[in-house]
């Protein structure tokens, strides 16, 4: 290179053929290797780690966008699966047992669904008629009454349930009815597996066959088997199928939740404590026949029954007596008469005629302590009784007693001459008299009038005095010319003594100017008295 | 609870029965052995802080000949071999035994028990087939089922070894 001249001595394209030269010299085995790196890059492909790290979510990813992964895989898992079979049938079955089982039990069950019942009835029946009978049997032969029960009325009873681990035959969990105790469950546990091992090998059954029941007297021990562990049930007395699908289902639950205790069982029974209540969901007592069903039924209703009519009777007989009670009063109430009674639940209609001086029908209830509101109607009437007769001639007397009363005969000041007003008024006046006269005449007793002669303030005593009596002897006169015994007239002048008040003097000074009237009784002597 | 399936396995008339009838609690009588050919019985040990719970399977054979049922094996988790030390055959038996075991459970935790110890007169083992039977790494012991020497002590190492955890010392 010649430094003075670079631009005169070269062109353009020797010097970019110069520069790669110069680059190849500086930077060749670095170039090469860039090269090969991208080259590298562009080629490559995954390594099985990254693959691994990528491989769930691109698998989610694609099975997202559309079913090509699933139709891909589709032939590879149906060999797998051939082969995974193929290899080892049993580890298959085990992993499909607990879904195939219900799946079978249930498409049977529904078929047999209409044919299968059976009759069950609690142990506590001590008010049925064979329960009093077992409890006199009991107490006579001293045998405990569960026993007698048993004996009389068992159609089953599933007393133990063994749950054991298929392999070792240790006892996984043990339940027993409550009477029964078994310390030795983890005995006889492992002699059902010895039992089964021994039948198994002496008579050499097919795959899988195995001993399923075996009975001694009344017991009978019904064996399921599943893949890890069996349950084992002791039955006194015939089982229907139905314990024997319990047992199923109980046994494939235990396969189920307990998988992994299953899987990994070393002797430790702990995690199978929970197992209990689906072990003891097997165990069952089922009593006697149908026709202790009919007495029991009745039974169970007969007590409340007894109750609901007592209690209806006492309420009849309670509200019966008060209806008679008050239809009586009212019967005997002077004025009434019942035409009409009924009632209807607490609701009480009663009609008929009432005098109207006779009491309310009500207050006749109250008088004898009975609020009872009363529907009915009640016709007006006037009653011959003796009393009403008398109560009516007495309220008729009163009222005439009180207009008597209530009238006096007015004066001009200083006069003692009725004016035409005085005269009307008087005659009216003796005219009811002489009614209360005949009125009382008729009940008994005898009438006279006081004749009460005023005047007014004014003026000097003696000559009001005077004017007092004028004013009494012109009314009594007037009265005896009327036919008014004079017996039966007394005549008082009191002139001012006694003033009848007003609200003032002008008033006062006229109503004192006056004859008023009081009506007396006595009881009538004999008739010439009367008479006289 | 813990609970261990223990195996006892020894040929005829070696004295298992005899072994465990002082230490055990049992409900099947001696004659189930001869109809179905295991009795079980049971036996409560203490390993540290756990009561376990040895269901004992006494296995006999049918007859002289090593014939044991191989499905009673199944899932033990410790085995017992008994041999009669006065009866050297008896000894040479629990090869085939242990082959049977292995084959059916694998490698479990197991001992061999050299029974009648009190037939000192008798005693008919020599050392050197003592100290080998039942090959390399297996456990001896002797023991009387008539005066309960070593009988305790046979039964607390098994349960030991079967609460171990897996692949412990054997």
């Amino acid at each position: 290179m010649n430094p003075e001249s670079p631009e005169h001595s070269t062109n353009g394209t020797d010097r970019v053929a110069e520069f790669d030269a110069l680059r190849r010299l500086l930077v060749g085995p670095e170039q090469s290797k860039i090269e090969e790196l991208s080259e590298e890059i562009q080629s490559r492909q995954p390594s099985a780690e990254e693959l691994a790290d990528k491989l769930p979510e691109a698998i989610a990813l694609r099975g997202s966008r559309d079913d090509q992964l699933g139709r891909a895989l589709g032939p590879t898992i149906d060999i797998a699966l051939r082969e995974s079979i193929r290899r080892d049938p049993q580890e298959m079955a085990t992993a499909i047992f607990p879904v195939l089982g219900p799946a079978i039990r249930k498409a049977i069950a529904e078929t047999m669904a209409g044919l299968v019942h059976s009759i069950n009835a609690a142990v506590e029946q001590s008010l049925s008629v064979n329960g009093i009978k077992w409890r006199v049997e009991a107490w006579r032969t001293g045998v405990p009454y569960p026993d007698i029960v048993i004996k009389r009325a068992l159609v089953y009873r599933v007393e133990q349930a063994f749950l054991v681990h298929s392999e070792t035959g240790l006892l996984l969990e043990h339940v027993s009815a409550p009477d029964l105790s078994m310390p030795d469950a983890d005995l006889i546990s492992s002699m059902l597996t010895a039992i089964q091992d021994f039948v198994r090998d002496s008579f050499k059954p097919g795959e899988g066959a195995m001993l399923r029941t075996f009975s001694v007297g009344d017991h009978t021990v019904q064996v399921e088997a599943g893949p890890r562990a069996s349950l084992a049930v002791v039955i006194r007395g015939n089982a229907p199928e139905s314990v024997l699908r319990k047992q199923q289902d109980a046994l494939e639950t235990v396969h189920m939740e307990f998988a992994t205790p299953l899987a990994d069982f070393t002797g430790d029974s702990t995690p199978f404590l929970p197992t209990r209540p689906l072990l003891e969901g097997c165990l069952e007592t089922v009593l006697t026949t149908s026709k202790q069903k009919h007495p029991n039924a009745w039974m169970k209703w007969a007590i409340p029954l007894a109750l609901v009519v007592a209690i209806a009777a006492a309420f009849w007989i309670r509200s019966t007596v008060r209806w008679n009670r008050a239809l009586n009063a009212l019967r005997d109430e002077p004025g009434l008469v019942v035409v009409d009674a009924s009632r209807n639940f607490g609701s009480w209609k009663i009609s008929g005629l009432r005098d109207p001086i006779a009491r309310d029908p009500a207050s006749v209830l109250a008088g004898i302590g009975m609020t009872q509101t009363l529907t009915g109607k009640w016709e007006g009437y006037l009653s011959l009784d003796p009393v009403l007769v008398r109560a009516r001639a007495r309220a008729s007397i009163d009222s005439l007693k009180q207009s008597v009363e209530s009238d006096k005969i007015l004066f001009a000041a200083g006069s003692a001459d009725l004016d035409a007003a005085g005269i009307a008024k008087l005659t009216s006046i003796a005219n009811r008299y002489r009614r209360l006269e005949d009125e009382a005449a008729g009940a008994g007793s005898a009438a006279s009038v006081e004749l009460i002669g005023r005047t007014d303030p004014s003026g000097a005593d003696e000559t009001n005095a005077a004017l007092a009596d004028r004013r009494v002897q012109t009314v009594s006169r007037w009265f005896e010319s009327s036919g008014i015994p004079t017996s039966h007239i007394a005549p008082r002048a009191i002139a001012a003594a006694q003033p009848i008040a007003a609200p003032d003097s002008a008033t006062q000074a006229r109503v004192n100017r006056s004859v008023s009237f009081r009506v007396r009784f006595s009881p009538v002597r004999n008739q010439d008295g009367a008479a006289r | 609870m813990i609970q261990k399936k223990i195996c006892m396995v020894g040929v005829y008339a070696v004295g298992k029965t005899c072994l465990v009838q002082h230490f055990v609690t049992g409900i099947f009588s001696v004659k189930y052995l001869s109809t179905v050919g295991v009795k079980i019985d049971r036996k409560r040990v203490r390993v540290g802080e756990e009561d376990v719970t040895l269901m004992l399977w006494d296995l006999e054979g049918r007859d002289a000949l090593v014939d044991v049922n191989s499905s009673y094996v199944k899932g033990a988790h410790g085995v017992m071999y008994v041999a009669d030390g006065t009866r050297p055959e008896t000894v040479i038996a629990i090869n085939g035994l242990r082959d049977m075991v292995e084959d059916t459970v694998g490698n479990i935790p197991s001992i061999i028990a050299f029974n009648k110890t009190d037939l000192t007169e008798q005693w008919a083992i020599s050392a050197a087939s003592e100290s080998s039977a039942g090959g390399e790494d297996m456990r001896r012991v002797r023991t009387s089922a008539k005066t309960g020497d070593g009988v305790e002590s046979a039964f607390q190492w098994l349960a030991e070894q079967t609460m171990a955890p897996k692949g412990g010392a054997q």
